[in-house]
């Protein structure tokens, strides 16, 4: 059996009070751009609203009567959704915005906020690709194949080999056990990676947060893909081919040499690469 | 069901000494009693016939095997001067697509009640071919040059066996054993080769023999003899026979091979600035 995890671009409703306003307001951009929420996963973000049950099922029978298809509705405990509303959905992540398109040439709109899921089976638009190049999906291995948060920058992929003996999950950060060989990838977009072993040339581990090689790290290593300047990379030898730190990079050419296959840590200070020995 | 050890012979880079590797390994193997099967997978390139100068006898190959066309007896080829050494042909006719994955475990199991050692030569690459010459073995022997492109591809191939193995899915580890050979002693000497040290640093695999590059091996080819029939004395018979003693379980320090000096060298050895 595989696994498989896969992100999505969803566009998020928020219903604001009053609901007649509201509706208004999508009966506009649908008279505008008929097709804009057609064939689109639609998630329903009532976080933070308190809104009241019934009012909840009187939103959704309005967005059906518009033929708007709410896939999943986020904010609200499952427990509490009645038997034939969407599933209770949580975990996205914001995007950039989606502009509406205006045909009319008019300026205000943008309504939904985009964010990603993993869990829509709809063709929806895919999040945009892989970081970098050459990985070939067959062989790697991704941190988690379940539920997906992703953003524009990173993507989880699929596994054959859950190689489940060394994949120590401890809340957001992995830990891998074993020697990360070249051509593998280790994709982990929420958080930090560790490595007790080396990363080949030719392998790459790209994290969410901080990445940490208790060996030499010689392949590629990028931190901080979520948009997180204050992750770091730390390894017990650096001969890497290239580091990044939220998508600033540095190839091996444009190291300092004298940093060399020697115990460093490399981190992001302003709008540069910082490359320190670690004693 | 006996208890055979099927040996894959990988590397990911053509032209290390995967064949010649195998031919040594498995005669080195037979020489010391066992049943020993050679399998070549490199189905439409193969060579392992030729170097084991069983070419004028093959009759039916392995696809033809995995096809059910013909039984595996039918198909074995009896070594000339060891009759406990079987070879198992390719077949040069077809391509790569023509094994699959049922047929090959079925020629694999097969063959584990008849040997106490299949050894798969596999071809070159990261396809087909060679991740179902992986896919069954117990062990592999990963073959390497003292060079980067080589062993880095030797890596990929390691990260496959722990991977798209049945040992690996069966979440096993499959024992990787090293063997780096065409050791140029002139270059170590000058430097301009990766040393030992580094390669099974970087690879992180125990090695298992240091094969120097020479003219023994060649010559043992051309005539169609594996090198550890063809000349025990040569170092790089000596290297796979020791070898083969570590696979069998000695525990036998590695020599990594040295030019032999003359005694004026070694008068002025330690001399040299």
């Amino acid at each position: 059996m595989k696994f498989k995890g896969k992100s999505f671009i969803a566009i998020v409703l928020t219903p604001e009070p009053p609901f007649s306003d509201w509706f208004q307001e999508i009966d506009r951009i649908i008279t505008r751009s008929p097709g804009f929420f057609i064939d689109r996963p639609i998630i329903l973000d009532v976080r933070g609203s308190k809104i009241p049950i019934d009012d909840l099922e009187h939103v959704l029978k309005e967005l059906k009567a518009r033929s708007v298809r709410v896939m999943g509705i986020d904010g609200v405990a499952g427990t509490r959704l009645k038997e034939d509303m969407p599933p209770s959905f949580s975990g996205g992540r914001l995007t950039a915005d989606v502009d509406v398109p205006e045909p009319a040439g008019a300026t205000e709109g943008a309504h939904g906020k985009t964010a990603a899921n993993s869990k829509g089976s709809q063709k929806a638009p895919k999040v945009s690709g892989k970081p970098t190049g050459d990985a070939t999906d067959n062989d790697m291995f991704a941190a988690k194949a379940s539920s997906g948060k992703a953003n524009g920058k990173a993507q989880k992929s699929a596994t054959d080999a859950l190689l489940t003996p060394s994949l120590i999950e401890d809340g957001n950060s992995i830990v891998i056990t074993e020697p990360v060989r070249s051509g593998q990838s280790i994709l982990h977009p929420d958080g930090d990676v560790t490595v007790i072993g080396s990363v080949s040339s030719g392998a790459e581990i790209i994290a969410g947060g901080s990445i940490h090689v208790y060996g030499a790290l010689r392949g590629r290593a990028l931190a901080g893909v979520a948009g997180k300047d204050n992750a770091r990379i730390f390894c017990s030898k650096l001969d890497a081919e290239l580091v990044s730190i939220n998508g600033l990079y540095k190839v091996a050419d444009d190291f300092d040499g004298t940093l060399r296959n020697v115990p460093a840590q490399i981190r992001f200070e302003n709008e540069t690469l910082v490359f320190e020995e670690l004693n | 069901m006996s208890n055979a050890t099927v040996v894959v012979v990988t590397s990911g880079k053509g032209g290390v000494g995967k064949t010649t590797t195998t031919a040594a390994i498995a005669s080195a193997l037979a020489k010391e009693g066992y049943q020993v099967c050679a399998v070549d997978f490199d189905v439409g390139l193969r060579n392992l016939d030729l170097i084991m100068g069983a070419e004028r006898r093959v009759v039916f190959d392995l696809v033809n095997v995995v096809r059910g066309e013909a039984s595996i007896k039918q198909a074995l080829v009896r070594d000339k001067r060891l009759d406990n050494l079987f070879l198992l042909p390719a077949s040069q006719t077809r391509d790569k697509d023509a094994l699959t994955e049922e047929g090959v475990a079925s020629v694999i199991n097969e063959l584990r009640m008849y040997f106490d050692w299949v050894i798969c030569d596999s071809p070159a690459g990261i396809e087909r071919g060679a991740t179902l010459a992986m896919r069954y073995a117990d062990e592999a022997i990963i073959v390497s040059n003292p060079e980067v492109s080589s062993v880095r591809d030797c890596d990929r191939i390691i990260g496959l066996l722990d991977a798209k193995t049945k040992t690996a899915e069966d979440g096993g580890r499959m024992p990787k054993h090293l063997m780096i050979t065409r050791y140029d002693t002139e270059r170590a000497k000058t430097g301009d080769m990766l040393a030992t040290d580094d390669v099974v640093d970087i690879l992180s695999v125990p090695l298992i023999g240091v094969v120097p590059e020479s003219k023994d091996v060649l010559k043992a080819s051309n005539v169609g003899l594996p090198v550890t029939l063809s000349d025990e004395n040569s170092p790089a018979s000596k290297a796979y026979t020791e070898a083969v003693r570590r696979l069998l379980g000695e525990n036998i320090p590695v020599t990594i091979p040295e030019e032999k000096k003359s005694l004026f060298g070694k008068f002025f050895k330690g001399r040299a600035a």
